[in-house]
């Protein structure tokens, strides 16, 4: 057993698709910057600094060198992580593992993306070598594509299900200041007379590309006693990897494969003896690129039995006001800052367990709860946040 | 805004070319060639779990053991599982522009081997497209051997 590591200090940006006023080191100390005055510190307190970002998707190379002065690393330790879209979850896994370790006292990660500098989705299509996939990529929607017509054959799902996740996202987006679309959708209708993007997605029915940076600070038990009087413990995290699927997809079509979420969420609940993750965990903010995959993502978490997710949907469990609250802050259908992207989900989960997220507060308590990540190829990324242990 | 002059682009041709050599491996490269000069598709069976390594490779890594030499030929015929198709064009960064596909993609599960690939489709009209429609690879005349796509145009819709 590890030093016990808590996250004692958060920050994050506003969101929006385009920041000609700032650079991407601007930004990024946008968010240190709120994360160091919550945790009551100022940098020389700090004795790493890790960075999270998908570089390519930017165009630059080693941005945590170029930065160093904005993200406050100067003459300090760290590194930084590209992990695709688990990256902002990677980076706080790996500073949990050295505080943890007695490696460090107390870490700052600062995730970002800049998506007004670069192609994204270009950089996704580019990822698969020339040697093997070139012609099949067609970013990260395709696979989003074929995981919802997996979904739709399986569970028995409709598109109305798949709107009624979007219309609870944009419900929680508007009460949370950080979020990036803030839509004001009024029904289903609205969401299911979006633009065609890929059959069956809808322009509604995916995630935005947003410009945003998300920085945590945690320490070790005797620093945080110093720091904070409301601690909240990383009690555990896992990673679990995934090569692609046989068709190299978000599904799978042999029946005999198993998702990584899955296994990432067994293990996750073993460890810390929990045996009902509807009743020992109190809600969660998970990284879901498409309405669709929120539905399919509730099954691989254990929330319900496989293909029902979308029953949880229609019954309002997964409400702001739910037994069993998903994604308040909007998710990622609303915001989604792809190296931050995970690290805002942590964040959120840190607000709600410090009943400090507002307008868009669960209504019920919150003590335990859980923040994801996924990225190509289908990795999966799990944190479980506690406010005492 | 209206009045603004139309951005001015600049291109610059490089004569040299470009020094990438990617290398497919030992048992890739093996497919490659099968397609460049016998038009089929071929792919190993792991030793220890007996399931088709798709795509063809030293290891398995499910089994994270060498997949051993059991090389097979594999169907090019198959059954269309799902398709979708792209109503926007996308930045392809290996030639460098907005591409528009106009051909579907679908997941093809590939006769008697449990490979489910995907693909496109030569049939561009969305209406006569259905899962479970059975498709063939139509071969290029000349294959070119540089990967799937140097070799395979696209399926075909096929009656049986």
């Amino acid at each position: 057993m590890g030093n016990r590591v808590a996250i004692v200090g958060i920050g994050q940006t506003y969101h929006k698709s385009h920041r000609p006023d700032v650079s991407q080191m601007e930004l990024v100390n946008e968010a240190v910057r709120p994360a160091l005055a919550d945790a009551q510190m100022n940098m020389k307190d700090i004795d790493a600094v890790f960075v999270g970002n998908m570089e390519t998707f930017e165009g630059i190379y080693l941005p945590d060198h170029s930065m160093v002065d904005f993200s406050g690393a100067y003459m300090k330790p760290g590194f930084k992580i590209a992990s695709g879209g688990t990256t902002g979850c990677s980076i706080l896994e790996e500073a949990f593992h050295c505080v943890t370790a007695g490696i460090f006292d107390k870490v700052l990660v600062a995730a970002f993306e800049k998506q007004d500098s670069g192609d994204s989705t270009g950089a996704i299509t580019a990822a698969t070598t020339p040697a093997w996939g070139k012609g099949q990529a067609r970013g990260a929607i395709h696979e989003f594509a074929k995981q919802a017509l997996s979904y739709i054959k399986h569970s028995g799902a409709t598109e109305a299900h798949a709107a009624m996740v979007r219309l609870k996202a944009d419900k929680g987006a508007c009460r949370n200041p950080y979020s990036h679309l803030k839509l004001g959708l009024k029904s289903i209708d609205d969401i299911l007379s979006s633009e065609p993007l890929e059959y069956p997605l809808r322009l509604f029915d995916f995630c935005p590309q947003s410009c945003g940076a998300c920085a945590i600070i945690i320490a070790n038990e005797e620093e945080t006693k110093k720091i904070t009087n409301k601690p909240v413990w990383i009690a555990d995290t896992i990673c679990v990897h995934q090569e692609i699927f046989r068709a190299g997809a978000f599904c799978d079509f042999t029946g005999k494969e198993r998702y990584s979420q899955e296994i990432a969420a067994e293990r996750l609940y073993k460890r810390n003896g929990i045996t009902n993750p509807r009743k020992e965990i109190d809600m969660a903010e998970v990284y879901e690129p498409s309405d669709w995959e929120e539905m399919l993502i509730y099954e691989l978490f254990g929330l319900c039995p496989r293909n029902e997710g979308w029953k949880l949907v229609e019954k309002g469990i997964t409400e702001i006001e739910g037994e069993w609250p998903v994604n308040p802050s909007g998710g990622v259908l609303s915001t989604n800052p792809i190296g931050a992207t995970p690290t805002v989900r942590i964040a959120e989960c840190v607000l709600q367990i410090r009943g400090e997220a507002g307008e868009h507060q669960v209504t019920k308590d919150v003590n335990t709860a859980f923040a994801t990540a996924l990225g190509g190829p289908n990795w999966t990324s799990m944190i479980l946040l506690k406010k005492s242990v | 805004m209206a009045n603004e002059p139309a951005q001015e682009y600049i291109q610059v041709t490089y004569k040299k070319p470009r020094p990438y050599r990617w290398a497919a491996g030992e048992y890739l490269s093996r497919l490659y060639r099968e397609c460049r000069d016998n038009k089929r598709l071929m792919t190993v069976k792991c030793q220890h779990c007996n399931e088709h390594v798709w795509p063809p490779s030293k290891v398995c890594g499910r089994c994270k053991k060498p997949s051993g030499d059991n090389w097979v030929v594999v169907s090019d015929k198959g059954s269309v599982v799902q398709f979708t198709y792209t109503n926007f064009p996308m930045f392809d960064p290996h030639v460098g522009k907005y591409m528009t596909e106009e051909h579907p993609f679908a997941t093809i599960d590939l006769d008697d081997c449990e490979i489910y690939w995907v693909a496109k489709l030569e049939e561009k009209d969305k209406d006569k497209l259905k899962p479970g429609m059975r498709v063939q690879a139509v071969w290029r005349e000349e294959g070119r051997g540089g990967g799937l796509d140097h070799d395979i145009l696209y399926f075909r819709t096929i009656e049986e």
